[in-house]
């Protein structure tokens, strides 16, 4: 035990005898410290067994044809292939999934940032006769399973001639009631003042939201934006619906269509397991650079529901 | 009084962008199903034909549909109680006087942020019966191996397996700011009181995170009713629709079956268990739940 250490376990005793009166010090810190080993295993037992199917995903597909098919199943492959990775990577263009799925989410990140912030801020700092309503509507949207209105959505979308494109792709989904709501939340902590203070310069609405009130929020946008990028990235369903042509293919869409084919020859398991790996693996290194905002939507979220 | 208008313009100008993609793909469709479930079509023919309530009584007549029913019943207790129990009894066990808990946050949180189409792929594989990891585990504590997605009585435990495990993490975050945000001089003045850990736990922590508890069943309830891309990886609503979900079969029978009716009755029986369960909620908001 080093010094600090043992300065802090001293601190600590101090501390609880001071609590609990005149107990015995090396009895409470004895049975203290082997509650935090027995709490530290148990949480390095549950991490690993969560992280467990990102390892076996990534072995997997490391191994050969015979190896993966053996029972017991070796929990490190006898031989690295690499190859693996590359043939899946081949066998089917997701090079393109990926930009289809990147490029996608992208644009809707940027429109929803813009539609978002206006609609927000009109919400918050502007006065019009339909504010209350519109607010109401937006709650309303925040409870409604968007799945459930796919299929009217797939049939006003087929009207638009919409279908099969990057435009109805992006569009039908440019808005989303979860970053109103949270753009609402953090313009409702922008105070007032400013917004008068701006207008006594002579600045439109449109200037005091954009160089005024907007850099104020920016902890929320990088929220909403991460949000929304990986909703989008993952996004299956929906996209899935909309396009029929194998060049418009979001990731997902594109991995499930080689799973199934790898499946219906049955052979190819190591190549679907590699294939998973790196359709994860953008989103895994995102969440290691982005991992504090990621976790911080949970605190805005929270917010959503208080009001 | 034209300032005025000039005012209510500029603001209804800045909701545009926002309200038009927001009625035509979210309030526009909402009303459009209702009235497509009052009719019979097959997206084909050129006449909607009106049919009143007939796919409703049609529905509420046959067994698919008690069994669609029962299968999302199971799936959101079996996927929601997990998750919340789960989320806060880590929360916990991270919570109290342990230190450099980041890397296993991380650990539990990142399934969340992965697709659900390539996890539940990798899960397909752990279910797999012969060499599958999850029967080699069940080995090790003496179970025999089961057909997991094969099998009817197990495929819906492995769907709801995989919900829980990419969800646990998220909701275990929210209970860690909801742990945090708790008054300590509460908690000591109770210690001096000489309450014990588990008349803490029930007197004060429980109820101040209620709040937390609400939102999260609501939104978790609500995102089990919308689980799709699970299911469709890993069993299309097999075997013997032991995994078809309200959701599911309304996938089916609109894009599988054409049967644009029938489809959008079961939406709006799905959307009215929302809004009944929004009500419920907001109800219980007003009166159990203790806001700090």
């Amino acid at each position: 035990m080093n010094l600090t250490e043992a300065k802090k376990m001293k601190s600590r005793s101090e501390l609880s005898r001071g609590r609990k009166g005149d107990r015995s010090r090396s009895m409470l810190s004895m049975s203290e410290k082997i509650g935090v080993a027995v709490r530290y295993t148990v949480l390095v037992l549950i991490s690993l067994a969560m992280a467990f199917p990102f390892y076996w995903m990534v072995t997997s597909g490391l191994k050969t044809n015979d190896e993966i098919w053996q029972f017991p199943p070796t929990f490190f492959p006898e031989n690295i292939h690499w190859n693996n990775y590359a043939d899946a990577w081949n066998a089917a263009p997701f090079a393109r999934y990926m930009f289809n799925s990147i490029f996608v989410a992208v644009s809707i990140c940027v429109i929803q940032v813009i539609n978002g912030s206006m609609m927000a801020y009109a919400l918050t700092h502007m006065k019009f006769r339909l504010k209350n309503p519109f607010t109401a509507m937006v709650l309303i949207g925040y409870m409604i399973p968007s799945t459930a209105v796919y299929l009217p959505s797939y049939m006003i979308l087929n009207n638009l001639h919409l279908l099969d494109s990057y435009a109805g792709l992006i569009i039908s989904n440019c808005v989303s009631v979860f970053s109103i709501f949270l753009l609402r939340q953090a313009f409702m902590q922008v105070s007032h003042e400013l917004v008068e203070a701006g207008q006594l310069d002579g600045a439109s609405h449109f200037r005091i939201l954009w160089t005024i009130m907007s850099p104020l929020i920016r902890s929320s946008f990088a929220v909403m934006i991460l949000i929304t990028f990986i909703d989008q990235y993952n996004n299956y369903f929906w996209p899935m619906l909309i396009t029929k042509d194998p060049d418009l293919r979001l990731v997902s869409a594109g991995l499930r269509g080689f799973f199934v084919e790898g499946g219906a020859y049955g052979l190819a398991w190591p190549q679907i397991m590699a294939a998973s790996a790196f359709t994860i693996a953008p989103l895994l290194i995102l969440f290691v650079f982005a991992q504090k905002t990621i976790m911080q939507s949970v605190n805005m979220s929270a917010g959503v529901n208080k009001n | 009084m034209r300032l005025k208008a000039l005012r209510e313009g500029e603001a209804v100008l800045f909701t545009l962008p926002a309200l038009v993609p927001l009625m035509l793909f979210w309030f526009g469709p909402l009303g459009y199903i209702v009235y497509l479930s009052f009719t019979e079509w097959d997206f084909m023919s050129p006449e909607k034909l009106f049919v009143g309530l007939e796919n409703y009584t049609y529905l509420l007549t046959h067994a698919d549909f008690y069994q669609a029913l029962k299968v999302t019943l199971l799936f959101g207790f079996g996927t929601v109680v997990p998750i919340i129990v789960g989320g806060l009894a880590l929360a916990l066990l991270m919570n109290s006087k342990l230190r450099s808990t980041g890397l296993f946050r991380a650990m539990m949180f990142s399934p969340w942020v992965t697709p659900t189409v390539a996890v539940s792929i990798v899960w397909s594989w752990i279910f797999e019966p012969d060499v599958g990891l999850a029967n080699l585990v069940l080995g090790w504590v003496g179970i025999s191996p089961v057909g997991w997605l094969q099998d009817s009585t197990w495929a819906l435990v492995a769907v709801m397996i995989v919900t829980v495990w990419k969800s646990i993490g998220w909701s275990m975050v929210f209970y860690l700011v909801a742990l945090r945000n708790l008054p300590q001089d509460l908690m000591e003045a109770a210690s001096i009181d000489g309450a014990g850990a588990w008349d803490k736990f029930r007197g004060i922590t429980l109820p101040l995170i209620s709040p937390t508890t609400l939102f999260l069943s609501i939104i978790l309830t609500i995102q089990s009713l919308q689980a799709y891309d699970q299911i469709n990886v890993m069993t299309q609503g097999g075997p013997a629709g032991s995994t078809r979900t309200l959701l599911y079969m309304y996938y089916q029978s609109a894009f599988e079956s054409f049967n644009v009716g029938e489809a959008s009755a079961i939406a709006v029986i799905i959307i009215l268990i929302c809004v009944l369960l929004s009500g419920v909620s907001f109800l219980l908001s007003r009166r159990l739940v203790h806001y700090s």
